[in-house]
């Protein structure tokens, strides 16, 4: 996806541990394990990955584990081997089935 | 199982709250139990087959029930209710609205539901809106669905 431009991007791979607070103008993937906070465009929550603290982005794909905080600005989506505990906020979402969903639920703007 | 002219559907509606609305309901009610007992009196559901076996029991659009439903067999919900909710499968279509408790193992949310869901497979469609807590199994939202509230895995 980003390999032709990875300028802006982060990526985790996998076993890679990973603590702090981080900016990413662009895309994010995660393949590892991070703590602490995620800011990023565009968020890849991969198979293997695992964030512990604080997940915010445009768009989130979450195909591994989120624990504590997600919010999406745009699109929110839950793969079926995803899983996901604490607070959410979303604008738009998606669970696909077998999705892991434990926690509030809040729609950033309700009224559309 | 009960038959309803059409443009009694929008008289009601116009009437909400009123005395002719009561009178609906309790000429309605009774029917509503009775499928309910012959769906758990005649059918047999195994763990895991689909309860299309026995009729649904409908509540057409238009049509306000207030009061508690208790089915094994399906329910389609197409106009209100306002009251518990108990049965094997629910469907909430797109029209449909649902202002209290829903327990049910299968659930179809299409439309608007208010308050808190116990089930087992949830399915929420791109319009629905679903504002309470949610207690399920497995879980499916289409995109677009709107939701709100505490969701607890069980």
């Amino acid at each position: 996806m980003a390999e032709s431009n990875q300028q802006g991007c982060l990526f985790v791979g996998e076993g890679v541990v990973l603590k702090g607070n981080f900016e990413v103008p662009d895309i994010a993937s995660i393949s590892g394990t991070v703590e602490g906070e995620i800011t990023a465009k565009q968020v890849l929550i991969e198979a293997t990955g695992v964030v512990r603290g604080k997940l915010t982005g445009e768009s989130i794909d979450i195909r591994g584990e989120v624990v504590e905080y997600v919010s999406a600005t745009r699109s929110l989506i839950i793969r079926s081997t995803g899983k996901v505990t604490g607070s959410i906020n979303y604008s738009e979402i998606e669970i696909e089935k077998g999705g892991h969903l434990h926690g509030d639920l809040h729609n950033l703007n309700p009224h559309s | 199982m009960f038959s309803r002219k059409p443009n009694q559907a929008s008289a009601e509606e116009e009437v909400l709250g009123t005395e002719a609305e009561e009178v609906v309901e309790q000429e309605v009610a009774p029917p509503v139990v009775t499928t309910s007992e012959q769906a758990s009196s005649n059918g047999y559901y195994d763990n895991g087959s689909r309860s299309n076996i026995s009729k649904p029991s409908i509540i057409s659009e238009g049509f306000v029930f207030e009061g508690t439903i208790t089915s094994a067999g399906v329910l389609n919900i197409s106009g209100t209710v306002r009251g518990k909710i108990t049965a094997k499968s629910v469907l909430v279509d797109a029209s449909g609205q649902v202002d209290g408790e829903l327990n049910s193992e299968q659930l179809v949310i299409k439309g608007q539901v208010k308050g808190d869901v116990i089930c087992e497979d949830l399915n929420i469609g791109p319009l629905a809106h679903v504002d309470g807590n949610i207690s399920y199994k497995y879980i499916h939202i289409q995109r677009g669905g709107k939701v709100a509230g505490k969701f607890i895995k069980s």
